[in-house]
């Protein structure tokens, strides 16, 4: 069985966090990164506990999805260089890991 | 003068013979002494503090998923308060976050350790009349029968046996005692040889959860709340009054030092150095006798580390679950 990098995916929701209060974003920049937090963290609960069968192709890309949006959001400099492109990764991520919930094997 | 002699003749028979069997006493109770008594007391003490804080902390749960929830609610005015999500998704308010069961079950196996604690604790404080009678019947009759002798002996034909009767019971009671101790001693010994790879088992489940399950659930709660108020006040400051500023000013102070607090599992630093001080237990346990003053000296250095973190984790405990 296989589980979701959701370590990682904790690191990407306390990044957007940090971006939400982070007065070199624009105000709605610092509202979307809020509301991408608390989606992602929705999410965190309910796969924290979520088991998936070996070699289940979409949790494998979901968390070379995660390490990637995760290395860009540790990058402040990047992150301040293109928000919209930030925000764009991150809800792609939220769309992801959505998915993901149907295909769960198990939930422990 | 003869007749005299030839009463108390028993006596000094069994003075003669008592003599240096008490001496041997004597010598042998200070050095078998039971080993278990203060460690174990402070386990069972440290384990029932441990299994206590974080009980509460897994109770806590799924009222702290409703805070949070129910903070976003309030923070903003553009969202209604349901139970499930516009997806269908229950919300921490129409379904708990994290299984009932599921947290009953994680109590369960933290009380089980704290009886486990318990029971070792019993095994070396047994009550002291209780087990007497259990050590004379161990001993054997002839032990017992010798105080019984003294006692029929008193204010009958020997009148200096009422001296003998309190240094003989005494004596069956040192020797039970001895034998008790000794007993004892193996019997804790092999508790917690039997008992540690459960308890292991146990402990290393929970600070897992603690890790990759209530961590990850708690910091990124703890910073959720703190962007949610920061947010809050920055979109609505300019229409608070000097008196609400400072009480949500207030508030995000709180959520902040939760925050901090929330970092570095605090609930898993606990487990782990419960860990740490139930392995040198069971070290201490099975440590030859020449080794026992170190393994006893690693056991107390790791009760006291437990103990300090056990004081650390209830303090931030307290500011996580509230």
């Amino acid at each position: 069985m296989i589980t979701v990098d959701t370590t990682t995916l904790a690191d990407i929701i306390n990044q957007c966090f940090a971006f939400s209060a982070d007065g070199r974003f624009s105000d709605d920049q610092q509202g979307d990164f809020l509301a991408d937090g608390k989606r992602l963290r929705g999410l965190l609960l309910n796969l924290i506990s979520a088991q998936f069968n070996d070699g289940t192709q979409s949790v494998l890309d979901a968390n070379i999805k995660l390490t990637e949006v995760n290395k860009q959001l540790d990058k402040d400099a990047v992150v301040l260089a293109n928000a919209t492109q930030a925000l764009n990764n991150v809800a792609n991520l939220v769309g992801t890991l959505d998915k993901l919930l149907n295909v769960a094997a198990s939930f422990l | 003068m003869r007749k005299n002699f030839a009463r108390r003749r028993p006596t000094i028979a069994l003075v003669l013979y008592l003599g240096p069997l008490i001496l041997a006493v004597a010598v042998l109770s200070g050095c078998i002494g039971n080993r278990y008594v203060a460690p174990l007391t402070t386990f069972r003490n440290e384990t029932r503090q441990t299994v206590g804080v974080l009980s509460d902390f897994y109770a806590s749960r799924n009222s702290y998923e409703i805070d949070i929830y129910l903070q976003t609610i309030a923070a903003d005015q553009s969202q209604k308060i349901q139970e499930k999500d516009s997806q269908g998704h229950p919300t921490p308010l129409g379904a708990p976050v994290f299984s009932p069961a599921g947290i009953k079950a994680r109590m369960d196996a933290l009380n089980l350790v704290g009886v486990y604690a318990g029971k070792l604790y019993d095994l070396a404080n047994p009550d002291q009349s209780a087990s007497f009678g259990d050590a004379a019947n161990a001993l054997g009759k002839n032990l017992s029968s010798l105080s019984d002798t003294f006692q029929k002996l008193d204010g009958t034909s020997d009148p200096t046996a009422k001296n003998y009767i309190g240094l003989v019971s005494g004596l069956v009671g040192t020797i039970g005692q001895m034998y008790i101790d000794r007993k004892r001693d193996e019997l804790i010994t092999s508790a917690i040889r039997t008992g540690a790879p459960q308890v292991d088992a146990i402990l290393s489940q929970i600070r897992d959860d603690m890790d990759k399950i209530f961590s990850l659930e708690v910091t990124t709660g703890a910073n959720d709340k703190l962007a949610t108020l920061i947010r809050a006040y920055n979109e609505g400051r300019e229409k608070l009054t000097f008196e609400q500023r400072v009480s949500r000013l207030a508030e995000v102070k709180a959520a902040a030092n939760e925050a901090a607090a929330a970092v570095g599992s605090a609930p898993s630093n606990v487990v782990a150095a419960m860990m740490d001080a139930h392995t040198k237990l069971v070290k201490f346990a099975n440590s030859p006798k020449k080794q026992r003053p170190g393994s006893f000296a690693e056991f107390n250095s790791a009760l006291q580390g437990w103990t300090t973190q056990i004081q650390t984790v209830a303090s931030q405990i307290k500011l996580i679950i509230h």
